[in-house]
């Protein structure tokens, strides 16, 4: 009788293990990764490659905004789109998981912008030159549509853009009696004058630097997006023109008085070590910074402090170069997709089309066409953020590094950049960054 | 009914029973790990030892190898130690030890990544309770995490937190399968405390600590998370650790062949370890001694 039971109990688990390899087998729109709290499925239509529907895979910032704008393009066209919104860190996963794998799961793709190159050269993306124009590329930004290329192809089209003001809070600075001087775009604030301002309040609301103000934050503090920002402010360049070199590039003399500059504000304690990007804004919003260089979204954020807006910095003799973060969003075709054409019209329909205008009005967002940024400068009406922002984003815009090991260029240069803020020496820092990258590239050469 | 289900009608019963394991340890276990080792050295069609080659002269490599062993020197000895005098202080015979034993063992009931979080807010150098707690005894302001000198450590700290519980556990169910008369017989003729746990318990349970000295040597020698989520493998690439090089192969340089490079020598170090920990405390020649007598 033992022997039965055992044996039924053996016939009742290999029926359960075949059943569970044997179900489905081929690729389907289930949503792959673990965290489902930071997943969602909106139901536009059917499965990739099912009826025509379209699968739009996106990020689960602009789920509120951007599905009604969506939702416009099912109703005008007809063509169901499928998205699935995904966190950053799961979006970036599933390109490498299952795009890299030639998945026709998705068809078009979100791309951050400084992974197009990476994403062109790897293959996962299709060529979009035949589908835009001479005049509607040259509709776009040049820096966008610099990011959005690679090897002169046109590879993922720029959804919207970002730029950087400087923030700070009026009332700490006033108890502190300081005063912010006015400022343009041709007569800006220097980054020296903003140390003296925080250190002068610094001495007066915490003169023993041990009640966590921060004198001046970065709103993307060691990543390359934000601080890349200072050496450009110098003049110089993130990466070589062929996309790979950088010795003699990224250790500069340029390079190290910049960053010397910054870590001399982490040392005198006019800055703090240890806050994460993600801290800064929350930071901002309590009361506890009192400049803080960071994005125009960051006016979605604000709530209780009573703060002004300038221009981002220059450095003092350097007025004339001022560079600025710049580049967000672009869509791509996934190169193993089956609808290419359809596909195409969606993201003409998000990046020059009726879509892209209710985007940027959705999500608040900073435009790539040259038109919506002219109308911005024109506007007397126009929000006073977004009209800086449109400013800097024509005038002093540096796109981020254009290579194919961005993923690599970017993940050792934000080590280097957390090492130089804790205090490493800045020479030493740069010059192991440009030995790491150097490595690491070398499979591109290769 | 019997005969038609005896042994001798049925002789391929134990391998039908053990089969569903099997299986899935092919699938889950066997698999993959010839999979990584296949695409290590399978690259673009042909066969190739270029990833290892490259490797080898890649100091980053070099740096993530000695910090992984740096890091389980430590942290394997001292996680066996710690859980072993946990494991005889909730042996002991007292009322109300079964409240400390499940104090003890609450840290492991958290998830490692909620840990990792928890830690990381107690040991932030600017608003975290640790300095807080460390300046009213006159200490300065410590960097732990931001430190390159103390982030290793503090991860130490945090693995070994969450994991002593765990293997605390594993030791006492060792610790309650020992004859209590024997620990009489010990008293009897005159044993202190020491001498009975090194003369004693040691031996009797050195099954017990072989098992979670294996598996305490797999779990360190991946240890990942607080790498990933907290340090990026920074200070100045402190806690660099090789798994956290070979997340970032895979995941962000979409470099695979070589993430399975660095996975296949990440398991050659745990069979290494795991060999000389069964030679070291390896009960064989001992039965045999006794059998021979």
């Amino acid at each position: 009788m033992k022997k039965l039971i055992s044996c039924m109990l053996v016939f009742l688990l290999t029926a359960a293990i075949l059943a569970g390899c044997g179900s489905g087998g081929s690729s389907s729109s289930a949503a792959p990764p673990a965290n489902t709290s930071d997943s969602s499925v909106a139901d536009g239509g059917a499965e990739a490659g099912d009826d025509g529907a379209i699968t739009f895979l996106a990020i689960n910032w602009w789920e509120s905004g951007a599905q009604p704008v969506i939702d416009k393009y099912i109703a005008d066209t007809g063509i169901e789109v499928k998205t699935e919104y995904y966190s950053f860190n799961d979006l970036l996963e599933i390109i490498e998981v299952k795009i890299a794998s030639g998945s026709s799961d998705y068809d078009v793709i979100s791309v951050d912008v400084p992974m197009v190159a990476a994403y062109a050269n790897r293959g996962y993306l299709a060529s979009m030159d035949e589908y835009f124009t001479a005049e509607e590329k040259a509709g776009w930004l040049p820096s966008a549509l610099t990011a959005g290329s690679w090897q002169d192809t046109l590879y993922a089209p720029p959804m919207n853009n970002s730029s950087q003001l400087l923030w700070y809070n009026i009332d700490l600075l006033a108890e502190a009696g300081v005063t912010v001087r006015e400022s343009s775009a041709e007569n800006r604030l220097t980054y020296e004058e903003v140390e003296e301002y925080a250190k002068a309040a610094l001495d007066v609301i915490d003169p023993d630097r041990n009640k966590g103000y921060c004198g001046i934050a970065f709103q993307q503090v060691s990543r390359t997006y934000q601080m890349c920002d200072m050496p450009n402010s110098k003049g110089e360049k993130n990466i070589g023109s062929d996309g790979f070199t950088v010795d003699g590039v990224i250790n500069t003399d340029g390079w190290v008085k910049a960053m010397t500059w910054y870590q001399n504000l982490y040392n005198n304690g006019t800055a703090l070590r240890g806050y994460t990007a993600d801290e800064c804004s929350p930071n901002f919003n309590a009361g506890k910074t009192l400049f803080m260089i960071g994005g125009t979204y960051t006016l979605n954020s604000i709530q209780d402090v009573n703060f002004g807006f300038a221009h981002v910095p220059a450095f003092k003799g350097y007025e004339d170069k001022v560079g600025t973060p710049t580049g967000s969003w672009h869509f791509g075709i996934n190169k193993a997709s089956t609808q290419y054409d359809k596909a195409a019209d969606f993201i003409k329909y998000l990046t020059i089309g009726e879509g892209n205008d209710l985007w940027i009005e959705a999500n608040n967002d900073v435009p790539t066409t040259l038109r919506a940024i002219e109308a911005i400068g024109n506007d007397p009406n126009a929000d006073p953020v977004f009209k800086i922002a449109a400013y800097e984003a024509l005038k002093t815009a540096v796109p981020r590094a254009v290579t194919p090991g961005y993923s690599e260029y970017s993940s050792i240069l934000d080590a280097a950049f957390e090492d130089i803020r804790n205090g490493v020496e800045v020479k030493e820092a740069l010059d192991s960054a440009v030995k790491q990258i150097d490595t690491a590239f070398e499979k591109y050469k290769s | 009914m019997n005969a038609l289900f005896s042994k001798q009608k049925i002789p391929f019963l134990p391998y039908l029973l053990i089969a569903p394991a099997f299986i899935l340890i092919v699938v889950f276990k066997i698999y993959p790990i010839l999979s990584t080792i296949l695409e290590s050295i399978h690259i673009k069609g042909s066969w190739t030892l270029s990833v290892y080659a490259k490797l080898i002269q890649d100091s980053t490599f070099w740096n993530s190898l000695w910090i992984t062993i740096k890091i389980n020197l430590v942290m394997i000895p001292l996680q066996i130690f710690i859980s072993f005098i946990m494991a005889l202080l909730v042996n002991a015979t007292v009322k109300g030890i079964g409240v400390f034993r499940t104090i003890f063992y609450l840290p492991f009931t958290l998830s490692l990544t909620v840990a990792t979080v928890l830690w990381n807010i107690m040991l932030n150098p600017n608003s975290g309770v640790i300095n807080s707690i460390l300046s009213v005894f006159g200490i300065p302001q410590q960097g732990f995490l931001i430190d390159k000198n103390q982030a290793l450590w503090c991860i130490v700290v945090i693995a070994s937190w969450k994991g002593c519980a765990y293997w605390m556990m594993f030791l006492l169910a060792g610790l309650k399968n020992i004859d209590t008369s024997i620990y009489e017989s010990a008293k009897i003729d005159g044993s202190n405390w020491l001498n009975t746990v090194v003369r004693i318990t040691l031996p009797l349970i050195k099954r017990v600590l072989l098992f979670v000295f294996v598996a305490n040597t797999t779990a360190n020698i991946l240890l990942f998370v607080p790498m990933q989520m907290i340090t990026n493998g920074g200070p100045q690439g402190s806690t660099n650790v090789l798994m956290y090089e070979a997340y970032k192969s895979a995941f962000k340089f979409a470099d695979r062949p070589r993430s399975a490079a660095i996975v296949t020598v990440l398991l050659l170090l745990i069979v290494l370890v795991c060999l000389l920990q069964f030679r070291l405390l390896n009960e064989k020649d001992e039965d045999t001694a006794v059998k021979r007598r």
